[in-house]
């Protein structure tokens, strides 16, 4: 069956900045899909490659094997773009009226209002909603149409976590209709619960495409803690580990084998107050987009910069799927 | 597009600046003028010249209006909005020019009738439908370049530009106050704006007379030009939406 979305090797430059690099990822239909990355990472701009917004300097974009533009005429995607869309002096029905009665075979209004929660604010002017709602509402406008495929551009970005929880729930009405859903978010929690996939993209290029136990798996960032006394560098030395942080007489060291790694602890009689902590998605997230990859050896010697406070906050090598896709 | 043409009339009628400066403010005006003897000349003739300033001036307001609702619509990300759904970017701008051309039929509307119910203005059928299709077909200069600084301008000063360019085509065309009583210089000035030329096809029509070739060759001019710079203002809006 056709990819519901398809990039191939695309490439924008916005003055001398590279948005998107080479970026190639298809999506099948079916696939609740998130776009991860942190903000300048090219998310907005591989999303509107794919919408036919943004014309590309080189490659291919396409939905459904086809022009963008062509799907979307058709109706057969909805968008909701990172702002915009709520307009002065309309009621919420007003608007969703019209934007469904562009479509040929639009979500009967009821079901629509239902579906995005909006029935008891459906004659509440658009530009009187709090965030959550207007974001309902934008949501409502980008599956107005019954879509194939929704593409939404980080749709919570500054919603609060019920306004959050609110939208996923629309969400997951909609995709439980089998729809093809694609969207951008720079919350790992999000990406975490709310996709089948997770592709993260970082300095417009890929950096890693999988489910999240996938991603975790490959970066395989365990955190093995231990209390050291004395000269620490050896420890950098271990078999799996990969880097480590010093705070204090307490030594954080990721490993990619942390079996290999607290068995040569326990061989230099070193075990105390060991503490493993599997990797979370915000290590791998983390690791995959640091800003500059390391390419030379790895740091194995106490950190010098401020100290750390947590696994998730500290400044981590590059993953191995990082440098392969580098 | 039908769906779209309503939706931006019911947002026109619910817009504060469409109702004051295309629709209350020119029937206020006509009022004043003609009933504080501020307009020159026998009672009747008064009446009927400014009837004819006024419903132009309104038509202005509106059409003007109207253009500055396009860059509201791109500040609000509304025209992107618009290009994820079927509609054709064609269909698009075209349902905007129809919503101009309609929404001055309001302004026209309330002038000529406060003339003929309020003033007693009295005319011919043929001379109030004259009147009538003149008013409302020569406003699409005007739409047009409304509509030009509504894609090149941003949001409030697009505006802006548009209120200071209706203001000053209204007053130097001769809608507030008559060209007869401007000095020789800016009389001439005058004789060449697109609302001048546009007023006199209506005032000559009034008084019984055929619209002045000038005056058609003046307007033609300006809508060609007006509608070159919507076409520049909209393929550079373009660029970035």
């Amino acid at each position: 069956m056709e990819n519901a979305a398809s990039l191939a090797n695309v490439t924008k430059t916005f003055g001398a900045t590279r948005a998107v690099d080479g970026l190639t990822l298809s999506i099948p239909r079916g696939q609740t899909v998130a776009l991860l990355g942190p903000n300048g990472a090219g998310k907005s701009t591989a999303i509107g490659m794919l919408l036919g917004l943004i014309p590309p300097d080189s490659g291919t974009a396409a939905l459904f094997g086809g022009d963008p533009e062509q799907a979307v005429r058709r109706g057969r995607v909805g968008a909701m773009p990172q702002e915009g869309g709520i307009i002065a002096r309309v009621t919420v029905r007003e608007l969703l009226t019209f934007v469904s009665q562009t479509y040929r075979e639009p979500l009967p209004l009821d079901r629509l209002l239902a579906l995005a929660q909006l029935t008891a604010l459906r004659d509440r002017r658009v530009d009187k909603l709090s965030g959550g709602q207007a974001q309902r509402v934008r949501f409502a406008m980008a599956i107005a149409g019954d879509p194939d495929l929704i593409v939404l551009d980080e749709p919570t970005a500054a919603l609060d976590v019920e306004a959050r929880r609110e939208l996923w729930a629309s969400m997951r009405g909609f995709a439980e209709r089998g729809r093809t859903i694609l969207f951008s978010t720079h919350y790992l929690d999000e990406a975490d619960e709310q996709s089948d996939r997770i592709i993260v993209i970082n300095k417009g290029r890929l950096a890693a495409d999988g489910t999240s136990a996938e991603i975790k798996r490959v970066v395989a960032m365990t955190t093995v803690r231990v209390t050291v006394s004395g000269e620490a560098a050896w420890l950098g030395r271990l078999p799996g580990v990969t880097g480590m942080e010093v705070h204090g007489d307490r030594a954080s060291l990721r490993s990619t084998d942390p079996d290999a790694t607290v068995v040569a602890l326990a061989q230099a009689g070193a075990v105390r107050d060991i503490e493993v902590t599997p990797a979370d998605l915000e290590d791998a997230f983390v690791a995959l987009t640091s800003t500059e990859p390391s390419t030379g050896p790895l740091p194995t010697g106490p950190s010098t910069g401020p100290l750390p406070t947590g696994p998730s906050t500290g400044p981590l090598p590059t993953g191995p799927l990082a440098k392969e896709n580098a | 597009m039908l769906g779209y043409v309503r939706l931006e009339l019911v947002r026109s009628l619910r817009d504060g600046g469409y109702i004051i400066f295309g629709v209350v403010m020119p029937v206020v005006m006509y009022l004043l003028f003609t009933n504080l003897g501020l307009a020159q000349g026998d009672k009747h003739d008064a009446a009927l010249f400014t009837m004819v300033s006024m419903a132009a001036y309104g038509a202005l307001g509106s059409a003007f209006n109207n253009g500055s609702g396009i860059a509201e619509d791109r500040a609000a990300g509304w025209l992107r909005q618009l290009r994820l759904t079927p509609m054709t970017p064609a269909q698009v701008v075209a349902g905007k020019v129809v919503t101009g051309v309609l929404g001055v039929v309001p302004s026209i509307a309330a002038v000529l009738l406060t003339g003929a119910l309020v003033n007693h203005v009295t005319l011919t059928p043929g001379q109030w439908l004259a009147i009538i299709g003149l008013l409302w077909v020569g406003t699409i200069p005007f739409s047009l370049l409304g509509l030009g600084n509504g894609y090149r301008l941003t949001g409030q000063t697009a505006a802006m530009t548009n209120l200071a360019t209706m203001l000053s085509l209204s007053i130097l065309g001769g809608l507030w106050i008559p060209t007869t009583n401007f000095p020789a210089w800016l009389r001439a000035i005058a004789e060449w704006t697109p609302s001048n030329s546009y007023a006199a096809l209506s005032w000559h029509a009034a008084s019984g007379e055929v619209p002045g070739l000038r005056e058609v060759a003046v307007l033609s001019s300006w809508l060609l030009v007006f509608g070159l710079y919507a076409m520049y203002g909209y393929r550079r809006a373009g660029k970035t939406a």
